[in-house]
């Protein structure tokens, strides 16, 4: 779980500096179009991270009525 | 013939002792309610009162450390206490829990014990830690009974996902609530593992509901977690003690699980905003370069123009001046072009723009 979730932090890291790159100095109209293929491919796999994650609910065993 | 009864003979102890049996047996445990008087507290450990009414009055007797809630005289209370005859053959109680009793003695007793706390510095700004950003594990603290639990849960599920969620089942009313609260975050301190935050929740009730987080040990416990707590009790209008020892306030379990973790829905919906805006930005920077590209050309177009138009200028100013230049212009102003030797008697010859004419020199004077 933990695993997965650092992957998304890393993914959306990762698209905000491609989406930062557009608006840089860095820009040029060539590399342009290849940088928003990866963009559009890093949101549909965050997309796809977000929507599958699931929270794991434990009940814990221990009693907390008892005198100990 | 009747036979006499024989009444036992008890000595002083054993008197008091059968006593104390039979209140045992007949009230091993009675709630009382009444008001507060003649209050103190002997050597730090003791703890001296009497609960009265208008008919009557009963003295109290309990230990420092059972006493979970500040009291005073005056204050309408309910203790849970057990009768008992002393050595000396007075009457008492002994007391195992008092809690104040109606809205009056409640809010007393928060004023009280919120005062003391404070005067501590256990609500101090400067004691709050910041929970994490985005929590792996977390601990709950709830009865999984209550409707408070079932908010935070549904918000939990709704905003993201990937959380090990432990929760500790523990009654959040009544006397025992707040020991089992305090077990529970005892044992989450406890782990090998830490939570990254313990939440305490419980949904809306009246103010006697609400008095188990208010208690003195609770809000102690809160406060020694070394795991940062995050409290979500009643509504937005409630305040308790834990809520402000707690790292975090939420106003409501479900403002709880707000504050704790980010909307996955609000993400995806920002990160589809932000990536469907890069083509439209590609599209613009295409169209910027072509105006700018056009714009090129036309500006050079214009300086080839302008040079073209320089040099018909100065081609046009130079035939001017060669046509001034032209002999048979300055003939046509009246002019005479002469030809031939000046000395006496030679002949010259003298053009003018329609004739050329043959003269003979009479004279030569030096002007």
């Amino acid at each position: 779980m933990s695993s997965t979730n650092k992957s998304i932090f890393e993914k959306t890291t990762e698209l905000s500096k491609l989406i930062t790159w557009f608006d840089s100095e860095e820009f040029s109209l060539e590399e342009a179009i290849d940088k928003f293929k990866q963009a559009e491919k890093l949101a549909a796999s965050i997309e796809l991270d977000l929507s599958s994650l699931k929270n794991e609910i434990q009940i814990v065993k221990q009693r907390f009525d008892s005198e100990n | 013939m009747e036979k006499p009864q024989i009444q036992p003979i008890f000595s002083v102890s054993d008197f008091i002792a059968v006593v104390n049996q039979t209140l045992e047996y007949a009230y091993p445990s009675v709630s009382i309610e009444g008001e507060v008087a003649s209050f103190k507290v002997s050597q730090g450990k003791f703890v001296f009162f009497d609960i009265k009414d208008k008919g009557g009055s009963v003295g109290c007797f309990m230990s420092v450390w059972q006493l979970r809630v500040p009291i005073e005289d005056g204050m309408k209370v309910i203790v849970s206490a057990m009768p008992k005859l002393t050595q000396w053959g007075k009457f008492s109680l002994t007391v195992k829990t008092v809690r104040p009793s109606g809205e009056g003695a409640l809010k007393k007793s928060f004023e009280l014990l919120k005062a003391k706390l404070d005067t501590e510095g256990l609500f101090a700004p400067e004691r709050k830690r910041q929970l994490p950003t985005l929590p792996k594990h977390i601990a709950i603290i709830s009865s999984t009974q209550s409707a408070g639990y079932a908010d935070f849960i549904k918000i939990l599920n709704d905003r993201w996902g990937g959380i090990k969620v432990d929760v500790a089942h523990v009654q959040v009313q009544g006397e025992i609530a707040p020991d089992q609260m305090i077990k529970a975050i005892d044992f989450f301190n406890q782990q090998e593992l830490l939570p990254e935050v313990i939440v305490i929740i419980r949904g809306g009730g009246s103010a006697d509901d609400l008095a188990a987080f208010n208690d003195e040990l609770l809000v102690r416990a809160i406060a020694g977690s070394r795991i940062p707590t995050l409290v979500g009790v009643g509504h937005e209008t409630d305040e308790s003690l834990c809520d402000l020892v707690a790292d975090v306030r939420a106003a409501t379990p479900s403002n709880a699980a707000q504050i704790l973790v980010p909307d996955k829905n609000e993400i995806i919906r920002s990160v589809r905003v932000q990536v469907g805006s890069l083509l439209p930005r590609i599209l613009q920077i295409i169209d910027q370069q072509k105006i700018a590209v056009s714009g090129l050309l036309i500006s050079a177009i214009d300086s080839v123009d302008r040079a073209i138009d320089d040099q018909t200028m100065r081609v046009s100013n130079l035939k001017n001046v060669l046509s001034q230049l032209d002999p048979n212009k300055v003939l046509a102003r009246g002019y005479a072009l002469v030809r031939g030797v000046k000395r006496i008697g030679s002949v010259i010859e003298i053009e003018t723009t329609n004739n050329i004419m043959k003269a003979e020199v009479k004279n030569v004077i030096n002007k």
